[in-house]
């Protein structure tokens, strides 16, 4: 049975790649942050309790910030994949607190490298960079030879994870890759960013539980696909005979607007009559257009999105429908739309 | 009207201060820490009436900025690793937040707003290897885990500001408190929680460690009102907070299983997977100072406490069952 380690499980792309993983026969190890409140929310329904069943998913405290816990982490999981999701990843909270950004999501990427170069475990490597690597693109669309023009301490810090991914595979042959995704949304996305901010606020909306929603800039444009689609990509990324660096993009892209018109548009509201601007909302340096263009990993990898964008909107809207539907006639559900399920019961390196 | 700015508002202490500070009419700001997942379960009740601000105790301008935008009257420095077992995976990173978060905080205040009146929040953990029982504020810390460690860095470098820079610096030293907003993984709610799981039919059993385990346990609520008196006094200083009286968990566990009428043995296992290495001595503390200068003694008894615990954890796993 292959075992796979993944940082940042706790999140969209961890979630779904952890379903992915596990369909696939895996052994799935996460390593997850402490916190005194849940944050476990996204893979409760994956989690079973390992005194009743001999699960696939298993959590373990560590941090990113802490080397001490990679290495020992590795050294005990002896994985064959890991998958380096964990970040602090949101771009404008990055400008508040650009020194743990860079520790997190530019260190904590070296530390992970290390920790495998030093306890010598075999172990392919994906890292997730991103498409604000390219910032201020150079080019429309944007490939794997695009130059970066990273635009906030977010995009800086992935932009050493990204470069430091690559002097590993080269300095020490190790099978590291970076797939560079565009973004990519879900239900499951933080309610923090635009997208589901937005779908969150429709189903409120239609519900009466809110009248205006607050946003920043409606002119970026965003190149937005389906979390799920993405982790196929990633774990092909790392099915190949030789690690390489994907773009994964759908090829399309739209504006903030766009995506509120059909939001809106969908249960047949005008989103004029709902949406200001607020300037806290703005970064300070903007990125204005990601275009992706994917078609080395649609050639390679013989990846390809599934879902369009309509589609993407329409399953968010659907979703936090239910949800807030729930909340609204009581059907006993808590605050945040999920039963609370078994506590994982945590391993101890 | 005053200012606070908490740290760690999202976990039980946190949340009980808020509480208590917006029903003194502060104003309440809240340094949050990023995290994708929303974490505002224990303070949803109030979130409306609190600002909050983004930021690290690993991110030195962050606390800078946080201090600016609140201007504050009074820091409550509550946050911290605090579940011992994730100190001992992840060592590098408690000492980060835990120890050197403090200095940072320290530093933040002394350079933005040096009047700011400072509550750390330190623990008996510090006196984990001592020798006299009750133990008081002149106990020497001899702390012996990554937590109790360096929760006495926090409490040394905050006693250092305040003789050497004159801060308004107090440190709390509370012994185990516990609610209904007690996290799941520590012990006394993991017991309330596995009560209410079983009456209401979802466990057969209750697997705990070593019975005979003796703490100090007293009611967060209570102890909220303590770090706030102290930073009501005319000069800084170090207060133990207490019950002075200990309980086994066998006492703990009968009094949970009572409240519902089911007897604990037939219920609860002991795993001896569960031990911990025992304690020397019994940690308890001497609150008499507290008493004395703060006028504060606990208010919730420990047979309440619990039964205060199991009933809020029916009532959620109630909910959560229809």
């Amino acid at each position: 049975m292959k075992r796979a380690l993944i940082t940042g499980i706790t999140g969209q792309d961890g979630s779904y790649l952890a379903e992915l993983l596990i369909d696939k026969g895996y052994e799935v190890y996460g390593i997850i942050r402490r916190s005194s409140s849940f944050n476990t929310a996204r893979i409760d329904h994956l989690y079973q309790d390992p005194h009743e069943w001999g699960v696939r998913l298993k959590l373990i405290y560590g941090d990113l910030n802490d080397s001490s816990s990679l290495n020992k982490i590795i050294q005990k999981v002896q994985p064959d994949e890991i998958y380096n999701l964990g970040a602090q990843s949101h771009v404008r909270v990055s400008f508040d607190i650009p020194e743990y950004t860079a520790e997190v999501t530019g260190l904590g990427t070296v530390r992970l490298l290390e920790a495998i170069r030093e306890t010598g475990v075999k172990t392919k490597f994906y890292q997730a960079s991103s498409s604000e690597l390219f910032g201020k693109a150079k080019e429309i669309p944007q490939n794997e030879n695009t130059p970066f023009y990273p635009r906030s301490p977010y995009a800086a810090a992935k932009a050493y994870a990204y470069y430091i991914t690559v002097n590993y595979r080269e300095a020490y042959n190790f099978f590291a890759c970076n797939g560079i995704l565009f973004n990519h949304e879900s239900p499951r996305r933080g309610e923090t960013f635009v997208t589901r901010k937005i779908t969150k606020a429709v189903a409120r909306i239609k519900y009466g539980l809110q009248d205006k929603l607050y946003l920043g800039n409606l002119e970026a444009k965003r190149d937005w696909g389906y979390a799920r689609d993405y982790v196929g990509a990633m774990w092909l990324t790392l099915q190949q005979e030789e690690p390489d660096d994907y773009v994964i993009a759908t090829g399309e892209s739209h504006t903030v607007r766009e995506f509120l018109e059909e939001a809106f548009g969908y249960l047949d509201m005008d989103w004029n009559d709902f949406v200001e601007i607020d300037p806290k909302y703005l970064r300070p340096t903007e990125v204005d257009l990601l275009l992706g263009d994917s078609s080395k990993a649609r050639k390679k990898l013989r990846w390809e999105p599934k879902v369009t964008f309509k589609e993407l909107v329409k399953m968010m809207v659907d979703h936090d429908l239910e949800e807030m539907g729930k909340q609204v006639f009581g059907t006993g559900t808590p605050a945040n739309g999920r039963r609370e399920k078994k506590i994982p019961i945590l391993q101890t390196v | 009207m005053k200012t606070a700015l908490i740290t760690g508002i999202t976990g039980q202490d946190g949340s009980y201060l808020a509480e208590f500070l917006l029903e003194k009419e502060y104003r309440v700001y809240g340094l949050i820490r990023r995290n994708n997942t929303i974490n505002f379960e224990r303070i949803a009740h109030i979130q409306n009436r609190i600002e909050f601000i983004q930021g690290d105790l690993l991110d030195q301008n962050s606390l800078v900025e946080a201090l600016k935008i609140s201007n504050p009257d009074e820091v409550y420095n509550l946050a911290g690793t605090s579940f011992i077992p994730a100190c001992f995976d992840q060592p590098i990173l408690a000492a980060e937040s835990t120890a050197i978060g403090v200095t940072r905080l320290l530093e933040a205040i002394w350079t933005t707003k040096p009047d700011t009146k400072f509550y750390q929040s330190s623990s008996s953990e510090m006196f984990r290897g001592a020798i006299e029982v009750p133990q008081n504020e002149n106990t020497p810390l001899s702390p012996q885990n990554h937590y109790g460690i360096a929760k006495a860095y926090a409490h040394w470098v905050t006693l250092f500001y305040r003789q050497n820079y004159n801060l308004f610096a107090a440190s709390g030293i509370c012994y185990n408190h516990e609610s209904p907003h007690r996290g799941i993984e520590f012990l006394p709610r993991k017991v309330s929680d596995g009560v209410a799981k079983i009456k209401l039919g979802e466990a057969k059993h209750l697997t705990l460690g070593n019975l005979e385990a003796r703490r100090d346990w007293g009611f967060a609520g209570d102890y909220v009102k303590a770090m706030w008196l102290m930073l009501q006094q005319d000069r800084p200083d170090t207060f133990i907070i207490a019950t002075g009286l200990v309980h086994s968990v066998r006492d703990l566990v009968e009094i949970a299983f009572n409240y519902v009428g089911l007897d604990y043995r037939d219920y609860v296992i002991s795993d001896p997977k569960y031990f911990r290495p025992d304690n020397k001595i019994l940690l308890v503390g001497d609150y008499s100072k507290a008493y004395n200068i703060l006028g504060w003694k606990p208010e919730v008894t420990f047979p309440k406490l619990i039964e205060m615990m199991v009933k809020a954890d029916l009532e959620r796993n109630g909910k959560a069952q229809t």
